[in-house]
């Protein structure tokens, strides 16, 4: 047995280092900086520079309805669009999962939705929307169907935001867990197979347990980033009708760069972040016990 | 052999099905961008029309696309490779050595929304005089692909058996011998899942390259916007930037897909 | 050996030049925003580079992002901008305030409107240039009113009367924004011709019965002769659904005019749209007219003279002809009269906007710093009037609301009572 080097030693603190480090350097600056200004009234409208008001801001924005009311929004609008698409995009995978003819193309075809630019994706979906000339509505009349009203309704521009996220992120996943199945091994299922177990029961007890943590990950990036959801929602709505469709990433970028509240601005940020923390923490011992 | 006939005739149908419902707005997005002005927003809606080019003359010609194109080129392959670089052996110690909080840690930077970065890190860079380079970028984009790859790989690295490795080291081999040349090259798919999702949100990355970027290194979304105007949308050149822009991502992906592979098979430890 | 050596001195002696030029010359940075005019600067600067030797670094954004961009780089200090163009009436006051814009002292204004200077000028002093006006105006299907017997509506009854008329399961009667804060610009007018304001004296006074008559008004007649979810529509949803020929009549801003007169934009054949004043209400006559964008300096600039040369040019009255041959409604008034210009502009263009100058009102929203924040109260207001059709009872109350909001947003920017 050779002599371990210095380096092979102290490997589980050399290895992150670099990254550590790289994350440090950035992020430390921008954390403080927004922490400072939430505990500061910053309003670029009065022209006065910034004062330290302690949990003033604070108060002052978990107090009005609006907040609450984004708040909410921003969790339904998650739960929903991350359901939907951890359940297709993990059934997908599924059906994918197996050599064909064109299964390359397949996966590269699943890369489309993932690669359009948001704000084009945002002007295509409200031409597809739109009551008057849109062919949504168009085909549904055709097939006999009734009309919506889609994003132009307080009732139904949350859902129709989140078809539109479904859309475009459920290939994330579905790219996700495929790599995760093709890296498991051939042994358990054919285990199970020689045991005499259905395609269904393999499926069931075998396979998906085996992924779940794959599954998870990608659900908990895909969460992190539903929670935070701007482009589509600004492209297609910018909050509205009203305020109906108004998330807390969503308010956060209208009290900075329309009402220049920076020191409020800053609070939704903070408790955004805070939001999308305690969410990816929770499915985080969620992965962790299915790794047991 | 008939049932087998059917399930696979199922299976395609299936396999349709998916691939037009994904497919359904692009492939309308891909034709307006071949339509007049009139042509896309016409009532009742046109399935027929006569194609044209002068969206696509206008987004070439008019807009700088290839300056765009070679920016975010540049900033997407540096700021994944450095990732690549910086997270492969994070991800691998976070796996091995059970660091969940290192993982947090690492995953914290993906959590704060982006707006909170702009002034600060626009403050940073501007005083040091990075701003009409490509390094704020790339460290921008890196801030985002960094926790990607980490996340991906740790729970990929986790699913190889760890008798890879020992075995190898009880041959010898150092871990991160080990590391380089047995387990790295079984992780083809890992690592290209993460690389394809790190590109491609490099490339539509609007916000940070927007604020951190000056008219030398305009990154190709800034092309869609610029159909956007104070009184017009201009809808046909809207839709040809979107769909050249997504083209180059798509085979550039497809190149450094291929080349990642080849990477790693050629450091593969055989047998 | 002698040619080698004479082109060494040639390359060294044209490396000094240029850099001894460069130095005297320098570079300067320019925001322009996505627009006609900045698209027309944006081809003419190597012209300007040409005659000045300055080099020019231009970016062009759209106009919400430019504002981002200047507020985070003004904001932190940190900023190397030159020059930029900026709206007056959006966040033209908060700018001021906060000191961003370099005065403009030694700039003449003569040719320019003095109600619009008063936008453009605080504290007295002049900060910004401005370069283009818009104005509200009726746009209408010629071929609708006509086949209806209905002539052009000339004032608010006979507004609802041809919306009623022209409204049809297949056409909507009559279009404005509805989209919350987009709409606030466009329902001014209406209540300026029902004698009401936003602001009076720096207070918040559109829950007078003059305003809310005319904010029922307009709620009546979109809710009832309205495209369907017109109250998420601004003008880039209004306009297709005008081009496809969905929409009988539609009142906005004149910039549109352009582009629903080009055939390779409408559906419709263009001798079927016209454009026509905005109607009266029962009070008077006075719809916008507004200096939309302007030119400023940065006050952060490092190089004021160049920046001020650039600025002289981009707001030159050379370049305003060029604008105005291009149907880009300028702000200069004597560009108005040049008899070239006369004889290529838009004949609905020119007479809308002489009758918009002779009466018209120079601000299209409440003038404040807050002014984002206070166009998305208002617009909640006008949201409410919309999907009632005018008639909720709920109106004083949620006006009261409003102005009340707005009352603190304005004492908190210490702009209250003044």
């Amino acid at each position: 047995m050779t002599r371990s080097s210095f380096a092979e030693r102290n490997l589980r603190i050399l290895f992150p280092l670099p990254a550590i480090i790289f994350i440090a350097a950035l992020m430390v600056f921008p954390v403080l900086y927004t922490l400072y200004l939430s505990f500061s009234n910053w309003n670029l409208t009065s022209g006065m520079p910034a004062e330290f008001v302690g949990v003033g801001s604070y108060v002052r924005v978990l107090a009005e309805p609006r907040f609450l009311h984004a708040l909410g929004r921003t969790f339904t609008f998650t739960v929903f669009a991350v359901a939907i698409e951890a359940f297709l995009g993990v059934t997908i995978a599924i059906i994918l999962n197996r050599a064909f003819f064109g299964k390359s193309v397949a996966k590269l075809l699943l890369l489309l939705p993932l690669v359009a630019t948001p704000v084009a994706v945002g002007i295509v979906f409200n031409l597809f929307y739109d009551p008057t000339i849109g062919l949504l509505n168009f085909a549904l009349d055709a097939l006999g169907f009734p009309q919506g009203r889609w994003v132009s309704s307080e009732k139904t521009v949350l859902m129709s935001l989140i078809l539109v996220d479904v859309w475009q992120w459920t290939p994330m996943i579905t790219l996700i867990v495929l790599a995760g199945l093709a890296g498991l091994s051939e042994e358990p299922t054919e285990a199970a197979r020689v045991d005499g177990a259905s395609e269904w029961q393999i499926l069931r007890y075998v396979t998906i347990p085996l992924v779940m943590p794959v599954i998870l990950t990608a659900m908990i990036l895909r969460l992190i980033d539903a929670l935070k959801t701007f482009d589509i929602i600004f492209a297609m709505t910018g909050g509205g009708p009203g305020y109906a469709s108004e998330t807390l990433n969503i308010m956060g970028f209208k009290y900075s760069f329309e009402y220049f509240r920076m020191g409020q601005a800053s609070v939704i940020l903070v408790v955004l972040f805070l939001v999308v923390l305690l969410c990816s923490l929770g499915i985080m011992k969620l992965r962790a016990a299915s790794e047991l | 052999m008939k049932n087998k006939f059917v399930s696979s005739m199922l299976f395609y149908l299936l396999v349709a099905v998916i691939a037009l419902v994904v497919l359904f707005p692009f492939l309308w997005m891909l034709s307006s961008s071949f339509k007049t002005q009139v042509d896309i927003t016409a009532w009742p809606p046109k399935l027929f029309f006569v194609p044209t080019l002068q969206n696509y003359r206008k987004v070439f010609e008019e807009q700088d696309f290839l300056k765009y194109f070679m920016n975010s080129t540049i900033v997407g392959a540096v700021s994944v490779g450095l990732s690549l670089v910086l997270g492969l052996p994070a991800a691998y110690s976070i796996s091995r050595y059970a660091q969940n909080k290192l993982a947090v840690f690492i995953l914290l930077a993906r959590l704060m929304p982006g707006i909170s970065f702009l002034m600060p890190w626009y403050i940073i860079f501007s005083r040091l005089g990075l701003m009409d380079s490509y390094v704020a970028l790339i460290l921008s984009h890196m801030l985002i692909s960094l926790p990607i790859v980490v996340w991906i790989m740790s729970t990929y690295f986790s699913t190889i058996p760890r008798e890879l490795e020992e075995s190898a080291m009880v041959d010898g081999a150092t871990r991160q011998y080990a590391f380089l040349r047995i387990i790295l090259p079984l992780c083809g798919p890992g690592i290209i899942t993460a690389m394809t999702l790190s590109f491609i949100f490099s490339w539509n990355n609007f916000m940070f390259s927007q604020v951190l970027s000056m008219e030398k290194t305009k990154t190709l979304p800034i092309a869609v916007y610029n159909f956007i105007s104070y009184a017009e949308v201009d809808w046909g050149g809207v839709m040809a930037a979107a769909v050249a822009i997504m083209a180059p991502a798509i085979l550039l992906t497809m190149v450094f897909q291929r080349y990642v592979v080849k990477g790693l098979t050629m450091g593969a430890v055989k047998g | 050996m002698r040619n080698k050596l004479s082109k060494t001195l040639l390359a060294l002696s044209s490396l000094c030049i240029s850099a001894g030029a460069a130095a005297q010359s320098g570079e300067i940075r320019v925001l322009l925003a996505n627009h006609p005019y900045g698209d027309l600067l944006k081809q003419s600067i190597p012209q300007f580079e040409k005659s000045t030797g300055i080099k020019v670094n231009v970016e062009s954004l759209q106009e919400s992002q430019l504002t981002q961009k200047l507020t985070t780089e003004f904001a932190t200090k940190s900023s190397t901008v030159d020059v930029f163009m900026t709206r007056p009436l959006q966040e033209g006051k908060m700018f001021a305030k906060n000191g961003w814009y370099a005065p403009l002292t030694g700039y003449d204004f003569a040719d320019y409107p003095k109600n619009i200077m008063n936008a453009a000028s605080f504290g007295g002093k002049p900060y910004i240039v401005p370069l283009v006006t818009e104005w509200q105006v009726l746009y209408y299907r010629k071929d609708l009113l006509q086949q209806a017997g209905l002539k052009v509506p000339a004032n608010f009854d006979e507004l609802e009367a041809a919306a009623k008329k022209l409204n049809s399961e297949s056409v909507a009667g009559f279009a404005s924004r509805g989209k919350g804060a987009a709409a606030v610009t466009q329902l001014s007018s209406y209540v300026y011709n029902y004698g009401g304001q936003y602001l009076d004296k720096g207070t918040a006074v559109f829950n007078s019965k003059a305003a809310l008559d005319a904010t029922r008004f307009y709620g009546r007649l979109l809710g009832s002769y309205g495209p369907k979810g017109v109250t998420s529509m601004s003008w880039e949803n209004i306009m297709p659904l005008f081009q496809a020929g969905k929409v009988a009549m539609w009142t906005d801003a004149s910039v549109f005019y352009g582009q629903i007169v080009d055939p390779s934009k409408t559906q419709i054949p263009v001798e079927n749209f016209a454009i026509a004043n905005f109607p009266a209400g029962p009070k008077t006559n006075a719809p916008f007219i507004v200096s939309s964008w302007g030119v400023a300096v940065a006050s952060q600039s490092k190089k004021p003279d160049m920046a001020i040369k650039f600025l002289d040019w981009a707001s030159s009255k050379e370049m305003a002809i060029k604008g105005m041959m291009g149907n880009i409604t300028m702000a200069r008034s004597s560009v108005w009269d040049e008899p070239v210009v006369r004889s290529k502009m838009n004949p609905g263009l020119i007479a809308t906007r002489a009758f918009a100058a002779k009466n018209g009102t120079p601000v299209d929203r409440p003038y404040m710093s807050a002014v984002g924040e206070a166009r998305d109260l208002i617009g909640e207001l006008i949201i409410e009037s919309i999907n009632t059709k005018g008639t909720s009872a709920n109106v004083e109350k949620m006006a009261k609301e409003k102005v009340d909001r707005v009352n603190e947003l304005l004492k908190d920017s210490g702009e209250f009572g003044k």
